[in-house]
């Protein structure tokens, strides 16, 4: 079959073991062997590997359940088959020759793996919990356990539903675990008389019916930008799995044989129930840990939206994830892909195996192009991947686990989309053939999707993947087929993508090379596709026509002479005293600071390294010149910081990617604080300088680089100080400890005391508290100019939020386009900084909306409507 | 995870032959190292091109980044060769690559990422005879991106090679000859003397900038 690509490689594999592991125990071999499972073909295998578990001795089975765990957890498609090995070993054996068998094992077995699903709640082990489940309901369909005691443990998900204030992200995941298990068991359950469907699929309707509060804000089509209505195109991961059960749940289950593969229906002739599942409560989540509460306000909890999957192609090629099939294929491979993050090269074989686990069929097959579903593969996966690569996730992992995963939880991390982006690498490395047209296909269909209204940040990513994947393929593609869009106006959604995505190449390869990859109309100056020469530093003053040339040329002098930095500051004070005399100009400041940055970016011009060895020479005279003027202090020091990044951007004009570097370092050096980025980057970093009126993908850019700044500033200042407590702590026991056996009046540690670290920590944890609710106030603020205030705001923007508005949009020109790009990303920061922004809900809203005859207008009511939408 | 895979995010059995530290030592480093080995990079790569792949396993808003990016230069000519030390702020962004960058393309060439036991002083330099990498004193093979078997470059990276030989002819050795990149937030207010100082005095704590300016003077 097509899929011997990989056997040869696992032939390999099993050689290698044999070589490493010659002494391998019995056991180790016996959990070798089931984790193996079905390499070949599951359906031979499994009477052999039932018989040879059930010759061994009965202190076996704690290694046999070891390995179910391991084999059901992290490989859920083996689970029917794994399910089919527990029915075997629970079935009484006519065979004299073996001495493990029969229902006494399989309840053995089922109490063992009880206790471990037991510690996967406890530690509310999501995925694990709902792959148990998985693993459960087959088993009731294969009558290993009581059907009664599945719904029972059904319902005690369907019973967090009712929790007073459950968390959306708990309650998905057991709507998730209910759905699924209802799925997969339907027909035993359908058989049980006292099982209750039709009360379980309600409670559960009534609860996704009444989560559409989660979707506004992370809707991937945003095209009317006030509108809740979801786009076609789209579909809501629990509105699915629901829409799903009902059609299963209507024709009496029926459908479940053609989703579910179900291997134990021909290997068993019979067998009876061995085993009533315990009942359980699923435990609540913990929300504090004592210790850390003094600081609990400033911890941020994690924000829980709906889940939105873009549809790519239609349902001939891919399955439509509103059928259960459609559904059961979907969370199939998406298990995979997040199960596997930990290794994308298997993770992406495994993805092109998918279809050995899957009812026959289901996929396209050379052999046997006749099914009545014949999805394609490859297309599929793509689907899956790269609508997980672009989806709207929070990228914040609550700080509390960040902070206390440190001492008391496994590491957790979220994956990041560079592994989406490489993940298709793989794929596209091992089946080029097939791989490599479908993500061909996705990047069109994705790429049409810009001029229906795709989020601003979703845009983003697709040129974030489209360029890191053109840097792994030679960067070709075929470019002209995109050459009639350079007729639409130059801030539509597909122009912008062709800039940055051409921008991403030219920062990943260099300038000449991307060029020869472009057709000639888009070569071309009138394109503006390619920026019109290759990044470049320029020095403001290089030209000797300038009046400030000479000027200029002394201070570089002195800089590339490496002079002190005092020599430096008694020049630039000289020249003002020059300056002040000669020029009546009001601005002379403001030019002693421009030439000062420029000439040290110029000397740091030549790689990140040199700017660096720059920064950290010339300290003394960047505070200085940060802190509001040459020595004497004058001018306000918001000014000077403002000034020195205008200085950077005129420096870096021809390179984007040398400004966000050079920001962020001059941040880093606590030069200039994110605030004084934020604030300057509304008005200054815009297409329109020196005005309130756009956010462009650039201007978010530097913005979210402060905003990281100034919020990762809070969790490093979090994790030292619980640091620095737990070492007071231990050293308070310690000195209680050797003092044991001393007078007790002694012994006594004062309470109030602490160490100076930790009072400084303390300090340091309260100043960037401030500074960071100083960072997100700049920023709603920023926005607020940018889109509600009047005088300030572009005219367009409240052109462009309505819906009839939108369907005109063919008629837009740059403001209109400028000012929805405006709004599609302050609704992205709503939503990414969600739990920040909540913390400090009550003071954002005092300063930014005092004035409320302001919020009357449809500008207003849009951003009030956004903003409480993310505080739900 | 790893009864059923092994996790991409191990680091190699490479073994530094020039460190002072025993292996159970190393091992520690490793686990809690943050600074990346990158190979296997064209001679012509550059610090930004490599900044722009290596900031997507960055993790700025958990108090992470890149620190610094230190070029691997040959010793003798002052140009690079073909390696670099990518130092971020947190551990956890250097496993991210491990597990999601190395294997992939960096200027059409792909790179391997190595977790490193941190830069010290001299490691920016190639320890091959040649004054480059080892690897490229056994290479057989012609490879443009490394500076091929002779001065054979392709036409279209001549400028390119041109830019990139001069860049780093002003590297020096010694102590503060690589910068730091930025250390943690410091309060201003607390200590006069720190507004002086380099916020990143992981080198020598007990000299001030002030000293260590004037020997960088002398020495640069």
């Amino acid at each position: 079959m097509s899929y011997g690509g990989g056997g040869y490689r696992r032939k390999h594999h099993y050689r290698d073991d044999v070589e490493h592991h010659v002494h391998e125990t019995l056991e180790q071999k016996i959990k070798s062997s089931i984790l193996k499972l079905g390499e070949v073909d599951p359906l031979q295998e499994l009477p052999r590997l039932s018989a040879h578990i059930c010759a061994q001795k009965s202190t076996i089975t704690s290694t046999v359940v070891e390995a179910l765990r391991i084999g059901v957890t992290q490989q859920p498609y083996k689970i029917p088959y794994y399910a089919t090995l527990l029915r075997l070993l629970s079935t009484t054996s006519v065979s004299e020759e073996t001495t493990l068998q029969g229902q006494e094992l399989g309840k053995q077995m089922l109490e063992d793996f009880w206790k471990g699903f037991q510690g996967f709640l406890d530690r509310l082990a999501w995925r694990e919990i709902r792959h148990c489940v998985h693993f459960f309901a087959h088993l009731a369909v294969a009558q290993v356990i009581s059907a009664a005691s599945l719904y029972n443990l059904i319902s005690a998900f369907v019973a967090v539903l009712d929790e007073f204030g459950v968390s959306h992200g708990r309650a998905k995941q057991a709507v998730r675990c209910a759905i699924e298990g209802l799925m997969i068991a339907g027909p035993a359950l359908a058989a049980e008389s006292s099982a209750d469907i039709t009360s379980i699929v309600t409670a559960i309707k009534s609860y996704v019916q009444s989560v559409s509060r989660f979707k506004y804000l992370v809707r991937p089509i945003t095209g009317h930008l006030a509108d809740d209505g979801s786009h076609n195109v789209a579909n809501e991961l629990l509105d699915s799995a629901l829409t799903a059960l009902e059609v299963m749940y209507e024709d009496g289950f029926a459908q479940g044989s053609e989703c579910f593969p179900r291997p134990y229906v021909e290997v068993i002739t019979e067998g009876s129930v061995v085993f009533a599942l315990p009942s359980v409560l699923v435990p609540p989540e913990v929300i504090e840990l004592d210790g850390l509460s003094s600081e609990s306000d400033i911890l941020v909890k994690k924000a829980d939206w709906a889940e939105f999957h873009i549809r790519i192609f239609d349902n001939d090629v891919t399955p439509d994830p509103n059928t259960p099939s459609g559904y059961a294929v979907r969370c199939g491979l998406l298990d995979l892909v997040d199960i596997f993050e930990v290794n994308r090269k298997e993770c992406a074989r495994l993805l092109l195996e998918f279809p050995k686990w899957t009812i026959p069929g289901t996929f396209q097959h050379a052999q046997d192009p006749v099914s009545d579903k014949n999805w394609q593969l490859e297309c599929t996966i793509l689907e899956v991947t790269c609508q997980t690569s672009v989806r709207i996730a929070s990228p914040l992992k609550p700080s509390v686990q960040s902070i206390l995963g440190q001492f008391l939880l496994l590491p957790e991390s979220t994956h990041k989309s560079v592994y989406f982006i490489t993940l298709i690498t793989e794929l596209c490395k091992l089946a080029p053939s097939t791989v490599g047209p479908a993500v061909g296909k996705s990047i069109r269909k994705m790429y049409n999707l810009l001029s229906e209204g795709l989020d601003v940040a979703l845009a983003d990513r697709l040129a974030i993947w489209f360029s890191t994947h053109m840097s792994n393929f030679n960067f070709i593609w075929v470019w002209k087929e995109w050459i009639g869009d350079l007729g639409l106006s130059i801030q539509h959604p597909k122009r912008v993508f062709m800039r940055r995505a051409v921008e991403y190449e030219i920062r990943l390869s260099y300038y000449d090379r991307i060029v020869k990859t472009l057709p000639e109309q888009m070569q071309s100056r009138e394109a503006c596709v390619l920026p019109e020469e290759a990044p470049r530093p320029i020095f403001a003053y290089d030209d000797p026509a300038s009046p400030y040339h000479d000027i200029a040329q002394s201070v570089l002098n002195l800089l590339s002479g490496r002079a002190k930095a005092e020599d430096v500051m008694a020049h630039l004070e000289e020249l003002k005293n020059t300056f002040e005399t000669t020029d009546t100009d009001g601005n002379i400041n403001t030019t002693i600071r421009a030439i000062a940055v420029q000439s040290l970016l110029h000397i740091g011009s030549r790689s990140i390294s040199h700017y660096l060895n720059a920064i950290e020479r010339y300290l003394p005279l960047l505070r200085n010149l940060a802190g509001g003027g040459i020595s004497s202090g004058r001018g306000s020091n918001t000014e000077a910081r403002s000034d020195i990044l205008s200085a950077v951007l005129a420096f870096w004009k021809q390179n984007n990617q040398g400004v966000i570097i050079a920001l962020d370092k001059l941040m880093q050096y606590q030069i200039v604080d994110p605030t004084d980025v934020i604030t300057w980057s509304f008005v200054h970093a815009g297409p329109k300088n020196g005005e309130y009126r756009t956010c462009t993908a650039f201007q978010w850019d530097l913005i979210k680089g402060a905003l990281d700044k100034a919020n990762g500033r809070v969790v490093i200042a979090h994790r030292r100080l619980a640091t620095l407590r737990k070492e007071d702590d231990d050293n308070a026991a310690r000195a209680k400890a050797s003092h044991g056996g001393m007078d007790i009046e002694d012994a006594k540690p004062d309470p109030v005391v602490e160490s100076p670290a930790l009072a400084s920590a303390v300090k340091a944890l309260a100043s960037l508290t401030r500074e960071q609710e100083a960072a997100l106030t700049q920023t709603v603020d920023g926005f607020f100019r940018c889109l509600v205030t009047p005088g300030t705001s572009s005219p367009a923007t409240r052109d462009v939020i309505t819906t009839t508005v939108w369907d005109n949009r063919n008629s837009w020109a740059e403001a209109e386009w400028l000012s929805w790009e405006t709004w599609a990303w302050y609704i992205h920061l709503c939503r990414t900084y969600a739990p920040y922004l909540r913390n400090y809900a009550s003071t954002l809203e005092a300063n930014v909306f005092a004035d409320s005859k302001v919020l009357d207008d449809p500008a207003g009511e849009l951003f009030k409507k956004i903003w409480s939408s993310m505080l739900d | 995870m790893a009864q059923v895979v092994a996790p991409l995010d191990q680091p190699s059995n490479y073994k530094d032959s020039q460190t002072r530290v025993d292996r159970t030592h190393q091992q520690e480093l490793l686990s809690k190292s943050t600074t990346l080995y990158v190979g296997n990079l064209s001679f012509f790569t550059t610090e930004e091109q490599i900044y722009e792949l290596f900031s997507k396993c960055a993790s700025p808003e958990e108090g992470g980044g890149i620190k610094r990016i230190i070029m691997g230069l040959d010793r003798n000519t002052r140009t690079p060769c073909g390696f670099c030390f990518v130092e971020y702020y947190t551990h956890a962004e250097a496993l991210a690559c491990l597990r999601y960058i190395s294997g992939t393309k960096l200027d059409e060439r792909i790179v391997r990422c190595d977790l490193d036991l941190g830069y010290r002083e001299g490691r920016q330099f190639g320890r091959g005879k040649s004054g480059g990498q080892v690897r490229d004193e056994h290479r057989t093979d012609y490879d443009a991106g490394r500076g091929g078997w002779g001065a054979q470059a392709q036409r279209l990276e001549v400028e390119r090679r041109r830019e990139v030989e001069e860049r780093y002819a002003d590297a020096q050795e010694g102590p503060g000859a690589v910068p730091g990149g930025g250390g943690d937030w410091k309060d201003a207010g607390e200590n006069p003397l720190k507004r002086g100082r380099s916020p990143d005095d992981e080198g020598d704590p007990s000299r001030d900038v002030r000293t260590r300016m004037d020997d960088d003077s002398q020495r640069m």
